[in-house]
């Protein structure tokens, strides 16, 4: 679909970094894959971690006030573990619902955090899933899960019984490549981060497509991998546009309104810790954070900024629709607010 | 299998990829030898084809392979790469120039900056050396790698000045101390992006708070000599690109890179350090190569057509006469089995092996890089070669390794096949690979215990396909399956 540039309606101010990178524990995250937040404010960050840090592969829980309250489980084959969380999202009592795109799992936890249960079988059957990469909830309290290799999306009970299916491998209206994250807007309406066509594409509450928004590209309105998105009560989608390494705002008509390459600060964490290590504070009193970088590739070009997003991989709001934006190798998420 | 090629013929196109490339099987080889040699010659060098594993997937599912901070994640990285790409002998060459250009993660710390090194090779390894050069004097993890952002103008630092003339382009013998301090001069200024603060970060061996900042080049004209200087003979005020151009200039560095070229690619030349003391081990070849060199106007590539279409190389005394790398022969056997089209852990197992057999990818052991020969080879490292490439071939699910089974399968007579013909079949296909009688006779002595193996029935072929597995197991852990 074509896109314009209308009178933007509002624009996106930076609000704060939370992060710090925790690969050696204690506060922070490490590879984080997704996040959600809890109607308390306490936020869930999915860490992957690495091969060399595996006690930091977990849920770490924050606060957008720089509170940190620890890591829910940790890495492994039991109850509660993980190997690749992926995934995370809150049933409308509060459980916890985390995806595992290693274990080909889903698992439940309380409010407080405590396993539940687990279920998934890999397959490409009825029910069956391989490789969940996005959970949210429907208006009935179903889960809607994407079965990204198998390029659908599927509505199970809470207890991971089928109900119904929608998509199929493709790139026409209502088929995806690899689709990686979901959304809903205030009207249930359902949104998919269809990564490997690049686009965007939306679907009734039940599944029935209604449009595909952005092709490939770099440009306005054009997506390289998007992996995640959010949508306000207006309808404007915030998208990870993961491989352009920015954040891209659109209208409910998918008309381009604005874009965030990321403007993180030192966040309270990163301070506490430059306070503590007077050579880097020093050296970084002639720190140069931005400067022209002299390649295109823009992941790269992320790797050498340290205020911008480097792999946005989710995009999340908050009751006030202030829009927080995770960043797998930066370990944080920045917040921005709208401003009309 | 039909055979329409000579002995000879698919003997010397079986040993142009076990050097040029990881080895091929014969399938591989047969198609090679449909465009005859010194076509397949050029295609390997040719480059021009996509690489089959995209960034982008990888990035996904190994997160870790997206920061690149991690040694273990960078060496996963880097065999994908190897495993998949349909362009090997660019991957070799990054192998050698890694091993002559020698930067370790273990000092630099993040292992993005020398996996960007690396791709720095990929992108200029097999083109103009002068540029090549150049590049690898602008290589922010080289620059880090050897202190040169402490070299200042008014107090210089040698150690890039001295490790470009020693190391990199002309060997000891063929330049003075005086020339070492004045190429320092030349190359004052040539720096990072916030040289302070990378500096202790890499120091401190910390990521925080954010991760690690890639590195990027930065020439910082006011801490740059601008002075006059005599470098090899020639006076100005030269910069480092001058200077790269009087090395390239030099008869010493076209021979310094084909005896390198000759070692990796044709037969075990004497450690580098004996290089100014012993002549190469065959003279002629490197004056063929300085000439290729020349008479390009520094071409790498033309250099390497002229080896891989010379006697020297073609040569049978010195097929076989190499032993693979830790990284030669887990990439080899990764090829053969397949089965990397999807993102896999394996990667991770055998980026971590190549480190166990004494070649940790992205981390060599100091400036002079990994000798290889014979100290590739000990009881440690091939118990290590021999589990590795046993369990990499176990999975008869892996499409290669299902090729395998169906190609050795051809070779039934009447529908079976006896101890022998199983034996020579296998060292066929995976090569061909011509071995010991005594380790021939040594399988078909083993081979014979499980009859001839017949495909009639279900129960029949599937003992026989568990077979044909085993054999080609004990085949790549042979010691001839060692040698390229």
């Amino acid at each position: 679909m074509a896109t314009q540039t209308i009178t933007k309606p509002f624009t996106l101010k930076y609000v704060d970094t939370i992060g710090f990178v925790a690969d050696q524990g204690g506060r922070g995250f490490h590879l984080p894959t997704d996040m959600v937040i809890r109607e308390d404010g306490r936020i869930f960050v999915a860490s992957r971690s690495n091969t060399t840090a595996l006690d930091i592969v977990g849920i770490q829980m924050a606060a957008v006030d720089h509170q940190f309250f620890g890591q829910l489980y940790g890495y492994g084959r039991g109850d509660g573990q993980m190997i690749w969380p992926s995934a995370l999202a809150l049933d409308s009592d509060n459980m916890l619902y985390m995806a595992d795109d290693f274990l080909q799992r889903v698992t439940v936890y309380d409010a407080d955090g405590n396993y539940v249960s687990k279920w998934g079988t890999v397959g490409a059957g009825n029910g069956e899933f391989d490789g969940p990469s996005g959970l949210t909830f429907d208006a009935d309290d179903n889960l809607l899960l994407v079965d990204h290799r198998n390029h659908r999306v599927q509505r199970m009970t809470k207890d991971g019984q089928f109900i119904s299916k929608f998509g199929s491998y493709g790139s026409g209206d209502g088929e995806f490549n690899l689709p990686w994250g979901i959304a809903q807007d205030k009207d249930w309406q359902i949104y998919i981060a269809d990564w490997r066509n690049d686009r965007i594409q939306k679907f009734t509450p039940e599944g029935e497509f209604i449009a595909a928004f952005g092709s490939t590209g770099d440009g306005e309105g054009q997506f390289s991998r998007p992996s995640g998105l959010a949508v306000d009560s207006d309808g404007n989608m915030y998208v990870a546009d993961w491989g352009n390494q920015r954040v891209q705002v659109l209208d409910a008509d998918g008309n381009f309104i604005t874009s965030l390459r990321g403007e993180a600060t030192l966040g309270e964490w990163a301070v506490e810790y430059l306070n503590a290590n007077a050579d880097e504070l020093d050296a970084r009193s002639r720190f140069v954070p931005e400067f022209e970088v002299d390649v295109e590739d823009e992941h790269e070009a992320s790797a050498r900024i340290e205020s911008y997003f480097w792999d946005p991989v989710t995009v999340v709001l908050d009751e006030q629709e202030r829009v927080y934006v995770l960043e797998t190798c930066r370990h944080r998420f920045q917040v921005y607010e709208k401003i009309k | 299998m039909t055979t329409v090629q000579s002995k000879q013929d698919v003997a010397l196109m079986a040993h142009l990829l076990r050097r040029a490339s990881f080895g091929g099987t014969r399938r591989e080889v047969e198609e090679r030898l449909e465009m005859g040699y010194e076509a397949a010659v050029d295609d390997l060098l040719s480059r021009s084809k996509p690489f089959s594993m995209p960034e982008d997937i990888i990035r996904r599912y190994h997160v870790d392979q997206s920061d690149l901070r991690n040694g273990q994640a960078a060496g996963a990285h880097w065999v994908y790469r190897m495993a998949t790409t349909p362009n090997p002998l660019e991957e070799k060459m990054a192998l050698l120039w890694h091993r002559v250009f020698a930067t370790a993660a273990t000092k630099l710390i993040q292992a993005r900056m020398v996996v960007n090194q690396v791709e720095m090779f990929r992108e200029y390894g097999m083109g103009n050396f002068r540029d090549l050069l150049v590049q690898l004097s602008r290589d922010p993890g080289m620059l880090m790698w050897l202190d040169n952002q402490d070299n200042h103008k008014d107090q210089i630092n040698e150690n890039y000045g001295r490790e470009i003339l020693e190391l990199f382009s002309m060997g000891v013998g063929n330049y003075t101390e005086e020339d070492i301090k004045e190429c320092s001069r030349a190359f004052t200024g040539w720096s990072v992006v916030n040289p302070d603060y990378m500096s202790i970060k890499m120091r401190n061996n910390t990521a925080r708070p954010y991760g690690y900042i890639a590195w990027q080049f930065n020439y910082d004209e006011d801490d740059h000599d601008h002075e006059e200087k005599i470098f090899l003979g020639e006076r100005g005020d030269f910069n480092g690109e001058d200077v790269v151009d009087i090395i390239c200039k030099q008869e010493a560095t076209p021979r310094f890179i084909a005896r390198h070229l000759y070692h990796f690619f044709v037969a075990d030349e004497a450690p580098v350090p004996q290089w100014p003391y012993e002549d190469p081990k065959d003279p002629e070849a490197i004056d063929i190569m300085t000439q290729a060199y020349f008479d390009s106007g520094y071409d790498i590539s033309a250099m390497l057509r002229v080896m891989f279409n010379s006697d020297f190389f073609k040569d049978e005394a010195v097929r076989f006469g190499r032993i693979k790398s830790p990284a030669e022969m887990v990439v080899g056997t990764l090829r053969l089995a397949g089965g990397l089209e999807l993102p896999s852990m394996e990667t991770y197992a055998a980026a971590g092996v190549c480190s166990q057999m004494g070649q940790a990818l992205y981390a060599p052991p100091s400036v002079e890089g990994w000798q290889g020969g014979s100290e590739w080879i000990n009881t440690g490292s091939y118990v290590h070669r021999v589990n590795f490439a046993s369990k990499v071939l176990g999975n008869p699910n892996k499409p290669g390794l299902r090729m395998l089974i169906g190609d050795v399968r051809s070779y039934a007579e009447d529908g079976a096949l006896d101890a022998e013909t199983l034996v020579d079949a296998c060292f066929d296909v995976i090569g061909p690979m011509p071995v010991l009688d005594s380790t021939r006779q040594g399988l078909i002595d083993y081979a014979e215990k499980w009859g001839d193996l017949s495909f009639g029935d279900d129960d029949s072929a599937e003992f026989a396909e568990q077979k044909i597995v085993t054999m080609l197991q004990m085949a790549v852990t042979t010691q001839e399956y060692q040698l390229a």
